[in-house]
């Protein structure tokens, strides 16, 4: 199986013209690229700022994309290249300094000011998906555990999973498809609660 | 929703579906909020696994990142038409660079393979033919002029003792049909490489026997090894 298909099919629609696609990439890949982008700045509400502007600019290049390279080094490449602009502007900025020196009580974290949006209430829900993700793990079979495991956090083909398992692809497949469903189960209600508040967090 | 479009959608996020099911999966996926939301769970998931295990910064597992982007992206102008576009200039562009290298490639390939073709062909030992048959346009001359001042007398197609033939040599035949028709022909095509191989002598004196008013074969050493069926021909 070639490596990336699934993207390319995505980036092939975003590219004739059908915008929901791009949705599809922006939704598997922004957890990555704002874990990317906190590497230069620790700031999640900034690094999600910075994402969004990758985004976007990845979006506006995709014209350009021929698929030479998989989609999410390009994307990453856009990304690091974005947060370092950013991180190279904010620290030009006069505007920081002189917050700064106005606002001399406000807290900062290491790398800039902590906006509004990172609240105690996003935080929550945070390690509430995080807990309820663990938990329903945690309940799983053996072997779909160790499947979703070994596919998510080592990053295996589903080829290489059936080597370290002893088992058919196929039935790799199957092992993950049902890890994540009986996580998703646990998880919706979560996100049904969660998804409320979030929208109330604005 | 059936369970083997889920499995196809989490084999795709996986990267792990056929290419195939993958383009139509990513239709329907482009279109249907359903399975977006299943999507976007699957990615919470990993990235809820992989901030546990892993640790360090992970941003927030919720956040409303895609619908902000994707707010962005529909203020944007769709991208078909640029693809098109760019893709025609590329294409344009690329036709402009190539065309002169690719023509100079050929024409530089055509002159090299000619090259060795007629090295390949010049006989061994041609260069020695050619000096050895210096020597004998007086003997040659003498036996043309028998020849025309006297058709009663018996033809001589002697080869001068002096000229040592070697293997090389082209056959009767093929010295006699490149004769033959070199009769009918511009000199200038006599100058190609198989009548200089089979008329080894110079050129000038080649033109000046076929220039002769009774319209003589020219008298080369090779042509009077074969010289019966060309002058049956000419008769």
């Amino acid at each position: 199986m070639s490596a990336d298909v699934s993207d390319l099919s995505l980036v092939r629609r975003v590219q004739r013209g059908d915008k929901g696609a791009f949705d599809a990439l922006v939704l598997k890949y922004q957890h990555k690229v704002v874990k990317l982008v906190m590497r230069y700045v620790r700031n999640p509400a900034e690094a999600e700022d910075i994402a969004q502007e990758a985004f976007i600019k990845a979006y506006r290049a995709l014209p350009q994309f021929r698929g030479d390279s998989a989609f999410y080094t390009w994307l990453y490449r856009i990304a690091i290249n974005t947060a370092k602009n950013a991180v190279v502007s904010r620290d030009r900025s006069p505007i920081d300094f002189d917050l700064d020196l106005q606002n001399p009580d406000e807290s900062y974290d290491m790398q800039g000011r902590l906006k509004d949006s990172e609240t105690p209430e996003a935080l929550t829900l945070t390690e509430e998906i995080r807990s309820t993700v663990n938990s329903a793990i945690d309940a799983l079979p053996e072997d779909l555990r160790t499947a979703i495991v070994l596919r998510e956090l080592e990053g295996l083909s589903y080829e290489e999973i059936a080597d370290a398992m002893g088992c058919p692809v196929g039935t790799v497949r199957s092992r993950i498809f049902r890890a994540r469903e009986a996580i998703d189960r646990r998880l919706r209600e979560v996100f049904e609660g969660g998804l409320g508040r979030a929208e109330e967090l604005g | 929703m059936n369970e083997e479009l889920d499995s196809q959608l989490s084999a795709m996020f996986d990267d792990e579906l056929p290419e195939d099911q993958c383009q139509l999966l990513a239709r329907r996926l482009s279109r249907d909020d359903a399975l977006k939301a299943r999507w976007r769970r699957y990615a919470v998931i990993g990235a809820a696994i992989r901030a546990e295990r892993q640790g360090g910064a992970v941003g927030r597992l919720e956040t409303n990142l895609a619908s902000r982007v994707s707010a962005a992206v529909s203020a944007e102008p769709a991208l078909a038409g640029e693809v098109v576009a760019q893709n025609a200039v590329r294409k344009a562009g690329g036709m402009r660079w190539w065309q002169p290298v690719a023509g100079g490639a050929i024409a530089a390939s055509v002159a090299a393979m000619s090259v060795l073709w007629i090295r390949a062909q010049a006989p061994v030992g041609a260069d020695t033919l050619v000096a050895e048959n210096a020597a004998a346009p007086a003997a040659l001359t003498q036996t043309v002029a028998q020849r025309m001042g006297d058709d009663s007398a018996s033809e001589s197609y002697v080869v001068p003792a002096t000229v040592e033939r070697t293997p090389i040599v082209p056959s009767a035949e093929l010295a006699n049909y490149v004769v033959a028709h070199s009769e009918f022909s511009a000199p200038v095509n006599r100058r190609n490489m198989l009548s200089a191989l089979v008329a080894s002598e110079p050129l000038a004196e080649v033109d000046a026997a076929s220039s002769e008013p009774n319209g003589a074969a020219p008298a080369t050493n090779v042509v009077e090894v074969s010289r019966p069926n060309v002058e049956e021909a000419s008769k």
